[in-house]
């Protein structure tokens, strides 16, 4: 299950022991630089850097890490080419020939401008989820003042994700197993049935955990252990490396700023 | 001296069907109780009277000799006195990792996060769950959740373990390990209740024997004296532990001097048939 073998690389892969701030902050701050820039130099150069980082750094297997880049490949690579097809004015670089359609110049550069944000922004995000279990990013996003409730919540869906895919699973083996896909008509139908099913399960299930919770006092509030790991394990070392890193990335963009393709 | 006890409890579901009758039922300090019965007789009900989670609709739950009263207060010292540990351990287990799973009580209860981390180690290490603290729980085995959720209700340091069929769907192995940490629960002095039917692994452990059927006592005492009633027992849609059930065929059947009553246990069958072959 692909949601699963996401979890399990968070949870061990070759930057797991790192400083989970440290992630975050270098994550967010190349993401940050990604969309700033004006020109797809960097993005790309981002893109490549991260995807290096993750494969190398984080042994992601480069099979699974490029099926996970799959889905915002072909939807960045769709928006691209609409773009250049129906953004835009000025010089005509490819007449299509067909209904007056034409890349413009303005467009190819917007296009591929947009393609190559996607790209790096994704990379970071990917860098994010499959270097950092959610457990961990959840004590990171009290240090970043999100409301409690929030965080509370995103804590009981990521644990209750899980049982809910192996419910649905189960069901959808038990209907499969009695012919209930056989035919597009079955098919809607035992869909509908398990759709039902599945939110009158939820229903039950949450009573349940509700009723374990106030055994244990739960009064409303989820207090949790905190213990995020403080800055100064970082080290001198890294924190040096990553402001220059930042720092080269700016410097590109700033050189970069007028740059285009076409 | 009693630390649980209910005196004629009866409980209505909301849409008026009666789920329990008249229960009386008495746990004694350090003792290991069964509550055996089939399903749907209202074990897990009954558990849920013994720490307040449900109200009867007329009787009286005592925990140490004082009747429940339900402000929120004394609720919550229930609470942490009867531990509860429910049938599924994913109702159970809410939290990302098991660390915080273990904590959410000590937590609730307003502890000490010095306190706490204490007692997460602690009951961690009891239940042989050490190691695992960073762990999600979905990562877990059945036998490993089960026993996180006993150490959920251990760091809360409770008086009374009351424990809805914890050997439900384990496996073999998973099922010893959960004996074992309750053995040593029992040696340390732990009053525990478990409610199973599992009849095979009732004499093995309980001192006292309760079967439930259809919201009502039907018959209590020690496993022998439970066990020797064998029409209750059936009656009950359960059965005799497989070792009497030979012993019952063994006399009945083929005429050997095997009377009642039926030895429960391998280690009680092996000694009176040692005993007959040296006769």
């Amino acid at each position: 299950m692909f949601e699963n073998t996401l979890d399990n690389y968070a949870h061990s892969n070759g930057l797991r022991d790192m400083n989970t701030f440290f992630k975050v902050l270098f994550a967010i701050s190349t993401m940050l630089v990604s969309l700033i820039s004006t020109s797809p130099v960097v993005p790309l150069l981002i893109t490549f850097f991260m995807s290096a980082l993750i494969i190398f750094q984080a042994k992601i297997p480069w099979k699974f890490y490029l099926k996970f880049l799959a889905i915002p490949f072909i939807f960045g690579f769709i928006t691209f080419i609409f773009m250049s097809l129906f953004f835009g004015i000025g010089a005509h670089i490819l007449d299509l020939g067909v209904f007056n359609l034409a890349v413009t110049e303005d467009g190819f550069n917007l296009g591929l401008l947009l393609f190559s944000r996607v790209m790096g922004g994704f990379t970071c995000m990917a860098f994010l989820a499959l270097t950092i279990p959610m457990t961990e990013l959840f004590s990171e996003l009290e240090r970043f003042r999100i409301p409690q409730i929030v965080t509370e919540l995103a804590m009981l869906m990521y644990r209750y994700i899980f049982l809910f895919l192996d419910e649905g699973i189960n069901m959808y083996h038990a209907q499969e197993t009695r012919l209930g896909y056989s035919s597009y008509r079955k098919s809607f139908k035992s869909m509908g049935m398990l759709g039902s099913n599945l939110f009158i399960r939820t229903w039950i299930k949450g009573e349940q955990a509700h009723l374990a919770m106030e055994s244990r006092c739960y009064d409303g509030s989820l207090r949790t252990l905190k213990a995020p790991e403080s800055i100064r394990s970082i080290g001198i070392g890294k924190l040096a490396l990553f402001v220059s890193f930042e720092l080269i990335l700016l410097i590109c963009v700033y050189l970069t700023w007028n740059l285009r393709i076409v | 001296m009693n630390v649980l006890e209910t005196k004629n409890v009866s409980y209505k579901y909301p849409d008026g069907t009666p789920a329990l009758r008249d229960v009386n039922f008495n746990a004694s300090k350090g003792e290991i109780v069964a509550l055996l019965g089939p399903n749907g007789a209202g074990k897990s009900t009954l558990f849920l009277h013994f720490n307040g989670i449900l109200r009867p609709s007329s009787g009286q739950v005592m925990v140490e000799n004082t009747p429940l009263s339900y402000d929120k207060k004394a609720i919550r010292q229930v609470r942490q006195k009867v531990g509860i540990v429910f049938q599924n351990p994913d109702d159970q287990l809410f939290a990302p990792t098991v660390a915080e799973d273990v904590a959410f009580g000590p937590l609730n209860m307003g502890l000490h996060p010095d306190e706490v981390e204490k007692r997460v180690a602690e009951s961690l290490k009891r239940v042989g769950m050490e190691g695992f603290e960073k762990k999600p729980p979905h990562h877990l085995s059945g036998g490993q959740k089960k026993r996180v959720a006993i150490a959920g209700i251990l760091a809360m340091r409770p008086e009374i373990m009351v424990l809805d069929e914890p050997t439900s769907g384990l496996d073999p192995k998973g099922a010893s390990q959960i004996l074992h940490i309750l053995h040593h629960l029992h040696q340390e002095g732990m009053t525990i209740v478990i409610s199973t039917h599992d009849v095979d692994l009732v004499p093995l452990y309980a001192s006292q024997v309760y079967i439930i059927s259809e919201g009502h006592i039907i018959k209590e005492g020690t496993p022998q004296i439970v066990f020797g009633d064998v029409e209750t027992i059936r009656n009950a849609n359960l059965r005799l532990p497989r070792i009497a059930h030979l012993m019952e065929i063994l006399q009945k059947k083929d005429d050997l001097p095997f009377d009642k009553p039926y030895p429960l246990t391998i280690g009680e069958a092996r000694r009176k048939l040692l005993k007959h072959l040296e006769e």
